[in-house]
């Protein structure tokens, strides 16, 4: 390619590449696929009301949507599913369905929607990171968007009532991130060793929830309880996005050319990791158990009362 | 439904066997029902049938306004009334009539993950052509759905509707697709199916499940369903194991129904599959 190709995205925040969920499949799969292109921020500049983000901007032409985007990288020869199957490609088409019509309108309720959310977390992120005077309009037309969507697709069209959609889309959204979490197992990727598409598409969507401090979580919540999901988001972001001088141990993160990860010292890290998980479930389980401290009644944590779904399988 | 409620009526479903006088609600066979309609409805007539429970079925003008969720098909069984695939399928199973109980964790997942893919692709490039495509919805979609009702008001449902539906599109971000990128999703739609049916009688090998009766609806309508051109047809045909696939499940549960309905086959429908 003559001219570098471009990639404009929202910026970074919460620990994340981007805090958009679109924005962030492309950064993984760039990273998977070791496409070298320039990805610049749109925070402010005009584009926050005026593109549709992300957007790729290549010799004069301009490809908007992940798909398309995804689809424009492999003709260009940078494709991370090469190794697949048709079939696991069948699965991959599958999957991001499930993820776009389940998990997509709760994601969307939780940082749009819910107010305590909207207020106190979504709002000021996008009004800090917009230039005057679009902050009054940018996170405003984001929420009301959202709010179009669930409603015209969940909702059951007499009762246009977003409170009666809420249940319906958590219960569904659980259900999604309990399949997701069965589907990937012990892995380290959806399919195999090497990271796809697929990851792309699932690190897009559950990494703004895994790693943003929201107020009222109860999706974020029932994510912590999924184990391997935490685990794939933290190893994608450790092993993908982290800079090379950052990290003194792990000079195994590969940047834009394909280094083999060092897989013993990955290992070491989730089995760590997923050490540390199981002594913090266990010791919750220990403070919350009733029977073991039943003077203690009074000081149970007020989320295990509000739990309405039971911990998944 | 909140979640209480919803177990409630698992419940009271799980109290009572399947009654001999289940009745499943569609608009008008002949002149009313759309492309999208008659596809679900098949759907989940397919899906009784591979269950073994009888139904019988009843086609109404309003039958869009009967439903508890504005969709059609619905059932009335009992005295409760379940609309769409997915909670009949739920309904069925409170009453202990299951066709995925053999399938593990992962079969499941991937099974739910199919049919969002067909509900997702298919069943949306379906109502796009119907109602964004303007020839069609001046030539087919428009003059059907309100052929029930008298001046002025089928213009105002009908325009109604297709507001709505294009509001709906708009939402999604379909209503900036051409109609070639409708047909080209549904194309890789077909084609992701037809990889994972590859050779099998069905898509989870034994026995079949709500995801080849939601299949089956879907294709089967599109294949048997004239619109102003045969270019959706086409596109599924040039896949010749869903084909099979359509014919095997035709034959196996709706032999004896197409003997029996073969003079009432509407202009609209051509009937079974060429």
């Amino acid at each position: 390619m003559a001219e570098p190709v471009e990639l404009f995205c929202w910026g970074g925040g919460w620990d994340l590449p981007s805090v958009h969920t679109d924005s962030l499949v492309v950064l993984a799969y760039v990273k998977f696929s070791g496409a070298k292109l320039a990805v610049k921020s749109i925070d402010w500049t005009w584009r926050t009301i005026t593109a549709s983000v992300p957007q790729l901007h290549y010799e004069g032409t301009t490809v908007t949507e992940p798909t398309q985007i995804l689809n424009f990288l492999r003709k260009q020869r940078f494709n991370a599913d090469f190794e697949l199957t048709a079939k696991q490609g069948a699965d991959t088409m599958a999957y991001i369905a499930l993820l776009e019509e389940k998990l997509r309108p709760t994601l969307l309720h939780t940082f749009w929607v819910d107010a305590e959310n909207y207020a106190n977390l979504t709002r000021p992120w996008f009004t800090s990171h917009s230039p005057f005077p679009l902050n009054f309009f940018v996170p405003g037309r984001q929420a009301s968007l959202a709010l179009s969507r669930i409603l015209l697709t969940k909702a059951e069209s007499p009762l246009l009532n977003i409170t009666e959609v809420e249940g319906k889309i958590y219960s569904e959204a659980k259900e999604c991130l309990n399949l997701l979490s069965h589907r990937l197992g012990n892995f380290h990727f959806f399919f195999g060793d090497t990271p796809t598409s697929l990851d792309a598409f699932v690190f897009g969507h559950i990494a703004p929830l895994f790693k943003a401090p929201l107020p009222s979580g109860q999706l974020q919540k029932h994510l912590n309880q999924l184990d391997n999901l935490c685990q794939f988001c933290n190893a994608i972001l450790k092993n993908y996005f982290t800079d090379p001088p950052a990290e003194k141990r792990m000079d195994c993160s590969p940047t834009a050319n394909h280094d083999p990860v060092d897989a013993n010292l990955q290992k070491l890290t989730q089995l760590v990791n997923k050490e540390s998980n199981l002594i913090e479930k266990m010791d919750d389980n220990l403070r919350s158990s009733p029977q073991h401290r039943p003077h203690r009644h009074e000081t149970k944590p007020l989320a295990l009362a509000g739990e309405r779904i039971s911990t998944p399988p | 439904m909140s979640l209480a409620a919803e177990a409630f009526v698992s419940q009271i479903a799980a109290a009572e066997p399947w009654p001999e006088n289940a009745t499943l609600y569609q608009p008008l066979k002949e002149d009313q029902i759309l492309l999208s309609d008659s596809a679900s409805s098949l759907a989940v007539q397919t899906f009784l049938r591979m269950c073994g429970l009888p139904v019988l079925v009843s086609c109404r003008a309003n039958a869009e306004y009967m439903s508890p969720s504005g969709k059609v098909p619905f059932i009335h069984v009992g005295n409760q009334v379940v609309s769409e695939l997915g909670p009949i399928v739920q309904f069925t199973k409170a009453k202990g009539h299951s066709l995925s109980d053999g399938l593990d964790d992962v079969q499941r997942a991937e099974m739910k993950a199919y049919m969002e893919l067909v509900n997702n692709m298919l069943l949306t490039a379906e109502l796009y052509i119907q109602w964004c495509d303007d020839h069609t919805a001046t030539e087919i979609s428009r003059p059907r759905y309100s052929s029930p009702y008298s001046w002025p008001l089928n213009h105002i449902l009908a325009y109604q509707k297709q507001w709505e539906v294009r509001r709906k599109m708009n939402a999604i971000g379909w209503s900036g697709k051409s109609l070639e990128q409708v047909y080209e999703d549904v194309s890789q739609c077909c084609q992701a199916l037809s990889q994972r049916l590859g050779t099998q009688p069905y898509f989870f090998s034994k026995q079949p499940t709500e995801l080849d009766a939601l299949v089956f609806g879907h294709l089967f309508t599109i294949l048997t369903t004239q619109l102003t051109n045969d270019e959706l047809a086409e596109k599924v045909k040039s896949y010749t194991n869903l084909l099979s696939f359509c014919h095997r499940i035709e034959q196996t549960y709706f032999k004896e129904h197409e003997r029996e309905s073969q003079s009432g086959s509407s202009r609209h429908s051509k009937g079974s599959l060429p």
